[in-house]
């Protein structure tokens, strides 16, 4: 199976649209030179030219090859490069790489996604594949928190899920403000109201370390199995392809042997939230 | 094995005639260290025999320090290392699994170990810190080089290894003949002695399995102890045959620069958002371990770690991995 393509270098993709989220979050809109596959929950190395390159999971839809999302915080050397760019220039892309969200085992069940912060990009492609697949589903249920109102992302997601059989959304913040008459508390207290038939459930938990931490600790007192908590990590996944090092967890790399990991094949490694 | 043989000055004379086809290296011993050299007509009677091990690993032949990965590839001219020994051949057996793995393929690694011919060399001398028998790893390669020398007295004994060493022997290695009985029972006597010797020396010494096992369940303080006079700079990993891990570096025109990097070096696993597993020095130390001997292991069948000891030799702390493994094993 070998061939000739150079692992390490990029495709481009034009930059059409900035969509600004939050004041420190955009959206870039990306249309790749050639037809770009993914499955929800992989991610891509995407780069500015001659800056750096850093991984994302694309936030678009999988089923959509023509024009990929990708969702960036500005934390960072390059996320800071990549929150001055105007539409018209030109990104790098690698990937998709690393193993996603295994929807097939999802299937008959209900989806419970628990997401914080940026954590919401992986989270809407993966709502897109499940919304695809909903007959197949018992029921999809987000719980999402930011820090305050003006930190979420893709707002006007929410009443769209809502309006979607069999899918239901639910927010938090961790302050509020004076238009914010919605829960307070972090994101796992809506865990505690939400009627859903937990025996046939898996768990999905994408967000800031900390978070991913206490919701795993949270669905596990909820009687959690640790294969039905999916987990999708965050290393410095920096060639893609099983090779740097850099974003070794114990014996994974989670460049290919995750993204998406099961508690239950990660709980062992060390430093798994530092 | 079939052992071949040919007087040594006809040996060099190959060796001279090679040059016309291939870009030869070999260790040379100058006034610091025994180091491979490009070879000319000049130096070919400088060019050790039977000595472990050159100061440089085998891999850099392989994967450069650093090198533009989204050029146009590699040309040029076919390339004879000759004189690497067992133990460095051996680490090539886990860059292979990690650089030629089918989903990703790295063609500037493969065609680099396509474009070349490893002539290892038998080791008939050890050095301290060698231990490549605790591993399993034997000082005379029986595969991974595509042929292997030893030099006795005035002649030179030749096994070939691989299905290459035998299409290079026949074009450009005539006149070789089979070796004398008593040449060949010299040679599997300096086989045997030299084996002997390493394993005697380190006869305390776990072996990889054992060792995975001490470091796993090491307890905290022997990485604080022996991490204490670790100053992170990286010695042990550009010096291991093995460690391969690397930054890729972003120039205009989308082109990537791949560049050896360590585990040891702060910041090696940090991510845009502040988290930085390996923050702590002494979780840096343990972590080139833990993949050594633990890790790895679970993930590829070739060994990590092939006791050619150059990490202890370039460790400017003096820090003995095997000191910390006794002391492990008590």
């Amino acid at each position: 199976m070998t061939d000739d393509r150079n692992i390490y270098k990029p495709i481009k993709a034009k930059l059409t649209r900035v969509i600004d989220e939050t004041p420190l979050i955009k959206t870039f809109v990306l249309v790749p030179e050639t037809p770009f596959k993914f499955e929800t929950g992989q991610f891509i190395e995407l780069s500015v030219d001659g800056i750096g390159e850093a991984p994302f999971t694309p936030s678009s839809s999988p089923l959509v090859t023509d024009k990929l999302e990708v969702t960036v915080m500005k934390t960072g050397y390059v996320t800071e490069y990549m929150h001055r760019l105007e539409p018209g220039v030109f990104m790098g892309i690698r990937g998709p790489y690393g193993r996603g969200y295994p929807l097939e085992k999802f299937y008959g069940k209900v989806v419970m996604i628990l997401g914080g912060g940026c954590g919401l990009a992986p989270i809407r492609s993966l709502l897109y594949a499940l919304e695809d697949v909903k007959d197949k589903l018992e029921k999809v249920i987000l719980c999402y928190g930011s820090k305050t109102p003006a930190d979420c992302v893709y707002k006007p997601l929410f009443d769209r899920l809502n309006s979607i059989d069999k899918f239901e959304a639910y927010r938090t913040v961790d302050k509020s403000d004076e238009d914010w008459d919605g829960p307070v508390g972090v994101v796992t207290s809506l865990l505690n109201s939400i009627k859903y038939n937990r025996k046939n459930s898996v768990a999905v938990v994408c967000g800031p370390p900390v978070m991913m931490k206490f919701g795993t600790i949270k669905f596990l007192e909820m009687g959690y199995r640790d294969d039905e908590i999916y987990l999708s990590m965050e290393k410095n996944m920096s060639c893609g392809l099983g090779k740097c090092g850099h974003c070794m967890m114990g014996r994974y790399f989670v460049c290919k042997d995750g993204p998406v990991f099961t508690w239950e094949e990660i709980k062992d490694q060390p430093q798994i939230w530092e | 094995m079939q052992y071949l043989s040919i007087k040594k000055s006809d040996w060099d004379n190959h060796v001279d005639q090679l040059l016309l086809s291939f870009s030869v290296f070999a260790p040379v011993k100058n006034e610091y260290s025994l180091d491979y050299e490009e070879i000319s007509s000049e130096n070919i009677s400088n060019i050790s025999y039977n000595i472990p091990k050159p100061a440089t690993p085998l891999k850099n032949f392989f994967l450069p320090v650093k090198e533009n990965v989204t050029s146009e590839g590699i040309s040029g001219k076919k390339r004879v290392i000759l004189g690497s020994p067992g133990c460095d051949v051996a680490g090539l057996r886990l860059l292979d699994e990690i650089y030629l793995d089918r989903e990703f393929n790295d063609i500037f690694y493969r065609s680099r170990r396509d474009n070349t011919i490893i002539i290892a060399s038998d080791c008939l001398r050890i050095q301290e810190h060698c231990h490549c028998t605790a591993y399993g790893i034997r000082p005379y390669p029986e595969d991974g080089a595509d042929l292997s020398v030893m030099l006795i007295d005035d002649v030179v004994l030749l096994r070939v290894i691989s299905q290459k060493g035998i299409d290079f022997k026949n074009s450009f290695l005539p006149g070789l003949t089979p070796a004398d009985d008593s040449l060949v029972s010299e040679a599997e006597n300096n086989h045997r002695k030299i084996e002997s010797m390493l394993r005697d020396k380190w006869v305390d010494l776990p072996d990889y399995s054992k060792t995975g096992e001490l470091v796993a369940g090491a307890k905290p303080g022997i990485w604080k102890k022996y991490s204490s006079r670790c100053v992170s700079c990286g010695a042990c990993t550009v010096i291991c045959p093995t460690c391969s891990c690397f930054l890729l570096i972003d120039k205009p025109g989308f082109e990537k620069i791949k560049q050896q990097d360590a585990c040891q070096y702060p910041g090696f696993e940090r991510v845009a958002g502040g988290e930085d597993p390996l923050f702590r020095l002494s979780d840096r130390f343990r972590n080139r371990y833990m993949c050594k001997y633990v890790w790895k292991p679970q993930k590829f069948r070739a060994s990590a770690c092939t006791g050619c000891g150059r990490c202890t030799e370039a460790c400017i702390g003096k820090i003995d991995k095997n000191e910390l493994f006794l002391e492990l094993s008590k």
